[in-house]
């Protein structure tokens, strides 16, 4: 039998003798017979052993990044984490733990959470945070609930560029209220949201906020973002932030966001096949009572020593039921630890460095690519830091990245819908300068792309 | 046993090398001044040895399954096996980015494909989805389906109603609320449904009935069969919260109860780690006539590919980016694969003899509501501590003195001073009898002991009144009150 439930000789048995009964079955006779199934059919058991080599036996046909010139980034990030991260979010006192609801015996886990709340409203310049929602999709659509109970309206405005997946994301969000989302175009050029188009909206009177991104959904810059707040007035802004850009880039919260989201999973945290990632959410203090998810709050115990709880408990769910401002309990609580962590570790100055270092990194690959013909790279003439978008004139995405593929190089995340029956969108592929790529793989990619973005003879 | 939590007087991270200076980080080339931070980000440099340090002594003032017994109910604290921690770090698994091509990560899709076929065999429905993040998000899925369903059925204008228990978890209302239904609580009685009650609450308004099986009383529900034929006969949906599964698992199932569609916790029955909240792995599983709104991407398989399917014209589209949480499904594949069919139906079969005898010694102790067999996890009230004084809450308090975490407390609320109390299939008669003897220790103490506990631990019990009437949320907040305190407004200078 399996070794992690107990099995000394006789332990069930006296536990059946103490409960007076013969035989476990005797626990199930609540169970109508019609209820009861026979056999799953799921298989036998296996060893440890057993359980390891199978699972690498499966593993081994994946091919992780690392294997291949990897140019592949969006809202996350390929990018290496120091092992002090890993010896930390491996603690069992931390990872074996649950929701802190007795405080007294979670210090630690609300502690690191307290500090994980901090960085992120020093980065995102907001007033306080929470401590984590699912990922950055849905932390975006928290943010436009929050919207809506600060703000009358019907009509939440997001980018055209916005990431196919975080627009299903939010329409399923805004459906629950009976919301609409609109989209605001781009300056085809430049890839900047059209100011008038905002202006124009927040003056309609029925938009009840306006999400826009940093850096965009092309990767690219926006320099109108700041300036939104001043054209929305009692609007709410939401900014979606990549958290390492805003070691060298304006906290949204400074001019003027209401919310400040984003991933998180690029601090630390493997990307997994996607899953598990990180939510950030910010917001002012005024709306900490719309907000939504768990918060860490600072208190004292009865001997006035510094002590941590979960706090304004009566928004959420377990407590607030159907009027909770949102119905999350299990967050990722491990990974805001890992994130602060890798925080702490790389520092402020380290932060800066490594966006400064990906910055020049994508424009020697933006060089390199310029004069490759079929390739329009970068297809905005906008300021980028790590990524930006390339467009191809002669072949499909698709074909370009298996060619790519097939020279061991990961080429981007294209960026059309691939649901059949999207709408048809110009070739586009966002091109990320990861931690891992240097002068030779960027050559190699500049090389590959040559015969690559050719039309098939 | 004597415990003695750590008590490191730890500062916060900022307080060990308080930043100073905030010059703007360096400039990058082609980013205009007007998108730049005018000041650094203001976090302390550390050393690595001086971080490592920080958070290995906050762990150390931290209950975790590995530390102590859990017997927090409705949260199945079940030991987390390290072979699936090990599995999940490999490069194979983590360094896998969800943009790759389908011929780079067929492993994980095969993984994923398996495990989905697995968790359709334990829940009896024919298709299921790893892309929730969480329980209370399956939920929401599940329920944004059924919209959808009743949608394309043109029942939707009618259908606005969602039926749930009286002790149904609040992520329950919270979900139907944020999908835009209305929430009506049907009694219960002997902490089960009243099933005349339901019959006389279904109509055509019912979109669905919420129902977890056993129930948070720990209790199975005998009529569950009458109970589905009540709301499938106005047409309803009927939605299975599979946080309590481990009862159950290879006993009887969703699908054979009649169920349309169900959510699970993989961090719960599937043992991946809890986290300290999270990160948790939600499982999507749906009747012939809901699949077909399961979001998008399904794992499909061609021969012998794998591939992520988008044709799927019904689906409500994305809940999430990525596709679930896939390191959690890992972990929770090795869990199954290790266990196989007769180590589920084992868990199911010990965790209820777990709960069951610590039930049945606890019993004699404090009063017991409803009936005596029960299911994962049992129920006791403290009321008639409130004789001498002490709460339930007290009692709590004073078992963390024990070195044992405190059960789930005042939930239930149909249960007066509740306590529910969940002993997972991993615990030993050892350690079972160990928390037995703790219990009693802590009841038979003292009401100022009761009242003054805990003090074994890192702090001693928590004003979280005043925590929430004077919010302090962050650092900015430490600082804004430092500063009010340390150096009061300037006296206005004179004119």
């Amino acid at each position: 039998m399996v070794r992690w439930i107990p099995d000394e000789p006789g332990e069930e048995q006296g536990l059946l003798d103490a409960l007076g009964i013969a035989s476990a079955d005797e626990l199930f006779r609540d169970v109508p017979k019609k209820a009861r199934i026979g056999r799953l059919g799921v298989g036998p058991s296996h060893e440890e052993a057993q359980v390891v080599r199978e699972i690498d036996r499966l593993l081994e046909r994946n091919k992780p990044y690392s294997r291949f010139a990897n140019f592949l980034g969006g809202r996350l990030a390929c990018r290496y984490a120091p092992a002090a991260v890993d010896a930390i979010v491996a603690r069992s006192e931390f990872y074996t733990s649950y929701t802190p609801y007795q405080p007294e015996a979670s210090q630690g886990m609300l502690r690191a959470l307290f500090e994980f709340q901090s960085l992120w409203v020093e980065l995102s310049g907001t007033d306080l945070a929470n401590a984590s929602l699912y990922d950055g999709a849905t932390a975006a659509g928290e943010a436009l609930l929050l919207c809506r109970r600060i703000h009358e309206g019907h009509r939440f405005l997001v980018p055209a560029s916005l990431p196919w997946e975080e627009k299903s994301v939010l329409a399923n969000y805004a459906s629950g209220p009976g919301l609409t989302i609109e989209e605001i175009p781009y300056d085809l050029r430049t890839g900047r949201l059209d100011l008038e188009f905002v202006r124009a909206a927040a003056k309609a009177q029925d938009v009840f906020g306006v999400l826009a991104d940093v850096p965009n959904g092309f990767g690219h810059l926006d320099e109108g973002v700041p300036q939104l707040k001043e054209l929305l007035g009692s609007v709410p802004l939401v900014v979606a932030a990549d958290p390492l850009s805003l070691s060298v880039l304006e906290p949204p919260g400074n001019y003027g966001a209401d919310v400040v989201v984003g991933e998180g999973q690029g601090f630390g945290i493997s990307p997994s096949y996607g899953g598990p990632l990180l939510g950030l959410f910010g917001c002012r203090k005024e709306h900490a009572r719309a907000a939504p998810g768990r918060i860490v709050g600072a208190s004292v115990d009865v001997d006035g020593a510094p002590a941590f709880a979960l706090t304004l408990q009566t928004r959420e769910q377990h407590i607030r039921r159907s009027r909770a401002t949102s119905n999350i309990c299990t967050n990722q609580s491990l990974m805001a630890l890992a994130f602060v962590v890798y925080a702490s570790v790389v520092g402020p100055r380290g932060l800066a460095a490594l966006q400064a270092s990906l910055a020049e990194k994508a424009r020697t690959l933006a060089s390199a690519l310029a004069g490759v013909d079929g390739l329009a790279a970068p297809r905005f003439d906008a300021p980028y830091l790590g990524e930006f978008t390339v467009e191809l004139k002669d072949v499909s995405t698709a074909e370009f990245l298996d060619r790519l593929r097939r020279r061991k190089i990961l080429g981007g995340v294209p960026l059309a819908d691939p649901r059949p029956g999207a709408a048809t969108v110009p070739e586009r592929l966002l091109v990320a300068a990861t931690d891992s790529v240097g002068e030779k793989e960027i050559q190699k990619y500049a090389h590959a792309a040559r015969a690559a973005a050719r039309r098939s003879p | 046993m004597t415990f003695r939590q750590a008590r490191w007087d730890e500062p916060n991270l900022w307080d060990l090398a308080p930043p100073s200076a905030h010059e703007p980080p360096p400039s990058i080339p082609g980013v205009p001044d007007s998108l730049r931070r005018k000041a650094g980000l203001r976090w302390p440099e550390l050393s690595e040895l001086e971080v490592i340090r920080h958070f290995t002594r906050l762990s150390q003032m931290n209950f975790g399954i590995d530390t102590s017994i859990y017997p927090l109910g409705s949260c199945t604290m079940k030991y987390n096996p390290k072979v699936s921690e090990l599995l999940a770090r490999r490069a194979g698994a983590a360094e896998l980015h969800p943009a790759q091509p389908e011929a780079t990560v067929q492993g994980a899709l095969e993984i994923i494909w398996r495990l989905e076929r697995l968790l359709a065999k334990v829940t009896g429905m024919p298709e299921v989805s790893l892309q929730p993040a969480a329980g209370a998000h399956g939920e929401y899925a599940a329920l944004l389906m059924v919209r959808a369903y009743f949608r394309d059925r043109g029942e939707l204008e009618h259908r606005t109603e969602v039926l749930l228990p009286d002790t149904a978890h609040g992520t329950n209302p919270a979900s139907a609320a944020m999908v835009g239904f209305a929430t009506r609580e049907i009694p219960s009685k002997d902490g089960c449904v009243d099933v005349a009650a339901l019959r006389a609450a279904v109509s055509d308004r019912t979109a669905c009935f919420m129902l977890t099986n056993p129930n948070t009383a720990g209790l199975f529900e005998s009529e569950i069969l009458d109970i589905a034929e009540a709301v499938h006969g106005v047409g309803g949906q009927l939605y299975y919260d599979g946080a309590n599964l481990n009862a159950i698992l290879g006993i009887t199932s969703p699908g054979r109860m009649g169920f349309d569609v169900a959510h699970l916790n993989l961090h719960k029955t599937f043992a991946t780690p809890h986290g300290g909240g999270g990160p948790g792995a939600g499982v999507l599983a749906a009747s012939e006539h809901l699949a077909p709104y399961l979001p998008v991407p399904r794992v499909a398989k061609t021969g012998r590919k794998f591939r992520l399917d988008y044709d799927r014209p019904k689906s409500i589209g994305k809940i999430k980016s990525g596709y679930g949480n896939f390191g959690l499904d890992l972990r929770a594949y090795a869990f199954a694969l290790a266990h196989g069919e007769e180590g589920l139906k084992h868990i199911a079969r010990r965790a209820v003899l777990n709960s069951n005898y610590v039930a049945s010694r606890l019993g004699t102790k404090l009063p017991r509501p409803f009936r005596p067999l029960v299911k994962h996890e049992f129920l006791l009230s403290g009321a008639p501590l409130k004789e001498r004084g002490v709460r339930t809450l007290d009692l709590a308090k004073r078992l963390l003195d024990e070195g044992v975490h405190a059960p789930t407390i005042y939930f239930p609320s149909l249960v007066e001073e509740a306590l529910m109390i969940e002993l997972p299939e991993t615990e030993s008669r050892r350690s079972l009898d160990a928390f037995v003897a703790a219990f009693e220790r802590a009841l038979a103490d003292t009401p100022e002991n009761l009242h003054a506990a805990p003090r074994s631990l890192a702090v001693r019990r928590i004003d979280e009144v005043r925590a929430a009437r004077e919010p302090l949320l962050s650092w900015k907040d430490l600082r804004a009150r430092a500063a009010n305190v340390e150096a009061p407004a300037p006296v206005a200078p004179a004119p």
